[in-house]
Order: structure tokens, then sequence, then C-alpha cells
């Protein structure tokens, strides 16, 4: 799954690599810049650059639980962490809506050193690949949801995304 | 004119970055679209002021890092030339913060060419601008005629400067 991804990402990536070339050599440039302006819609539709991969948890009811949820960041990209260096930096936030199932705190993972590839660079502290956040939590006996946003703003090595918000749900059994 | 056409897609070192959001590419070879935006001390600043200047129009925000790190380099470039009558319109994506906030950011990365408050219209209108840094170089009869989404490398933007000082006449 992950490297037919990878690959994926390659032939994306040579396909916009081609299409350049093309189209700085073509006289026609207005209908290729169409074809392209296509492309970058596309390939805007499907960006929110990190996924959760964790949909279900049992706990034992009625009692403080420490669990895990596991988001995955889309290769290529970065998310700051939940303690970025820069305070104009916009963090990494778990915001679980009030319910059945209730939060006592979240535990942020610590964020990995990444330098911007650009001039001179800048080092960032963010999460990449898998990256689990941890929260304490009190479940009632039987099915739960425990519904709730990620909030993040990702970036690639060149350029960044304004701030979005995963939809998290999570199905809690308390046995 | 088409020929001058140069798309510099932003530059990730990982092939499994996928392509820029393009959409402000679809501008290349039109008339640049108007806007009056205020600056950082409330005063209306227009597009259509610097007709006549080749103008980078460089759509940034403080939270976007790469953003940062070419600003310095525009800068530069501002002065250098100047000369040429080049002209740079940095224009601020961060939606809700304050002239304050944005002013501070601008100063701490070492930019004094105008730093234009936020208007969805206005992004809405190159495009979208959901990628930033997202430039646009205007010619001097106000034609986009390269736009660049993601951080180019300086010697990339320092040519499409050069290229947009040389095109369109006044």
């Amino acid at each position: 799954m992950k490297s037919s991804k990878r690959e994926a990402g390659s032939r994306k990536q040579g396909l916009w690599r081609c299409a350049a070339i093309v189209v700085c050599g073509l006289a026609a440039v207005a209908s290729a810049q169409i074809q392209l302006g296509g492309l970058g819609r596309a390939a805007e539709a499907k960006r929110q650059h990190v996924e959760l991969l964790t949909d279900a948890i049992e706990v034992d009811a009625g009692k403080r639980q420490d669990v895990e949820l596991r988001f995955r960041v889309e290769p290529g990209f970065h998310i700051n962490s939940h303690t970025p260096k820069d305070e104009l930096l916009i963090p990494t936030v778990l915001k679980i809506d009030a319910g059945a199932v209730r939060e006592i705190h979240e535990i942020y993972p610590k964020g990995s050193a990444f330098r911007l590839p650009v001039g001179a660079g800048e080092m960032l502290d963010v999460y990449q690949n898998e990256f689990r956040i941890g929260l304490e939590v009190v479940a009632p006996r039987g099915a739960s949801t425990m519904e709730g946003v990620l909030r993040f703003q990702a970036c690639d090595n060149a350029a960044c995304y304004p701030a979005r918000e995963l939809p998290v749900k999570i199905a809690i059994r308390g046995r | 004119m088409s020929n001058h056409v140069t798309l510099i897609p932003a530059a990730p070192a990982d092939e499994n970055s996928g392509p820029p959001d393009t959409e402000g590419m679809n501008l290349i070879g039109k008339a640049a679209p108007a806007f009056t935006l205020t600056d950082l001390s409330g005063k209306k600043v227009s597009l259509s002021d610097f007709k006549g200047h080749p103008v980078m129009v460089n759509f940034w925000a403080t939270w976007c890092g790469p953003c940062k790190l070419e600003m310095p380099w525009i800068q530069e470039f501002s002065a250098k030339y100047q000369a040429q009558g080049f002209q740079v319109l940095g224009l601020s994506q961060d939606d809700g913060a304050s002239a304050q906030k944005i002013a501070t950011a601008a100063k701490h990365i070492g930019v004094s060419y105008p730093i234009l408050m936020p208007d969805e219209k206005v992004a809405k209108e190159y495009g979208g601008v959901d990628y930033l840094p997202e430039t646009f170089y205007v010619d001097r009869a106000g034609k986009v005629v390269q736009v660049t989404a993601g951080a180019p490398s300086k010697e990339q933007m320092e040519a499409l400067i050069q290229k947009t000082i040389a095109a369109g006449g006044a």
C-alpha cells in the first residue's frame, strides 16, 4: 500500500515535470495552462494531508484509561508539532467534543527536527509519517462515540497550505 | 508573449509531493486582477497605482515557513531592481490577524516593501491562492507574465524578475 502510494507519487511528480517541459515548448500555451489548472484542482480536492488511522477502541468502562489515536501524515509533507519553535507557526491541536466519553487530557508526542530546504533553511519541530496522540478518557459501559477535530497546518518542502481540521470519530466500547 | 511563459512548480525535494496548486497559472497572459487593499498603516493601495511598473504580487502568511525564507530575497531584489521601476506588493493571507501582528512578523523577517492586509475576494480572483507562497509577476502593461506556486530558488526568482522587467511596454 505504502509503496504503491509512493509509486503513484513518483508518477504524479513525473507527470508534472513532463507537463512543465511540454508547456514551455508549446506555442499554444494557453490551452495547456487550462489542462494544468485542471490537474491542480483534482490534486487539491484530495489534499487533506493527514488521515486518522484509529477507528475503534475498547476500554474498561468507568475507569480512567490511557488510549492512543494514530494519525498519518501524507509522504512528502509535514505538520507542525504541538509545540512548534516559532510562535507564528500553527500548532497541531486535538479537540475532543464533550459527550458520553469524558476526556481528561491529551498527551502530545514530541516532534522531530526538520530543516526546511529553502535557501539557508529553517529548523522546524514537526510530525511526519505516523504519530500518536495519547488521551486519558473515561468511557461508559457499552458502545459510544468520541468525536472531535484535529487542527493542523501542513507544508511540503517548498510551500504551505492553510490550517485545516480533520474530523475525528472513534467508536468506543466500554467493557 | 506566450513563449515567455515559464512554469516553476514548487521544488519539493521529496518526489512524493504532488503538483502545486496551479489555479493561478490560468492568469498567465491575462490582465492581473485589479485590487485595492489597505497597507499596515491603513492606507489604501491599488495595483493600478503601479501601472507602468513591473510588479511582483507575492501572497504570503506569517505561518508559512517557505514564505519567510524567500521574503528576504524579495527585499534584496526590490532594492536591486528599484532603478528599473520594479515594485513589490506582499499580500498577507493571515485571515483574522491584526495589522500589528502582521507588521511585527514583517519587521522580524526584515522586509520594508508594502505589506497589504488579507482579502479573501482578492485571493479568489488570483485563483484561490491555497498554496503559499504564490507569486504573480506582472509586467509594465499590467499583464501576468509568470506565476510561481511554492518557493523557487533565489536564482529562479531573480531570473523571473529580470524577465518581468524586460517584458511588456509601458
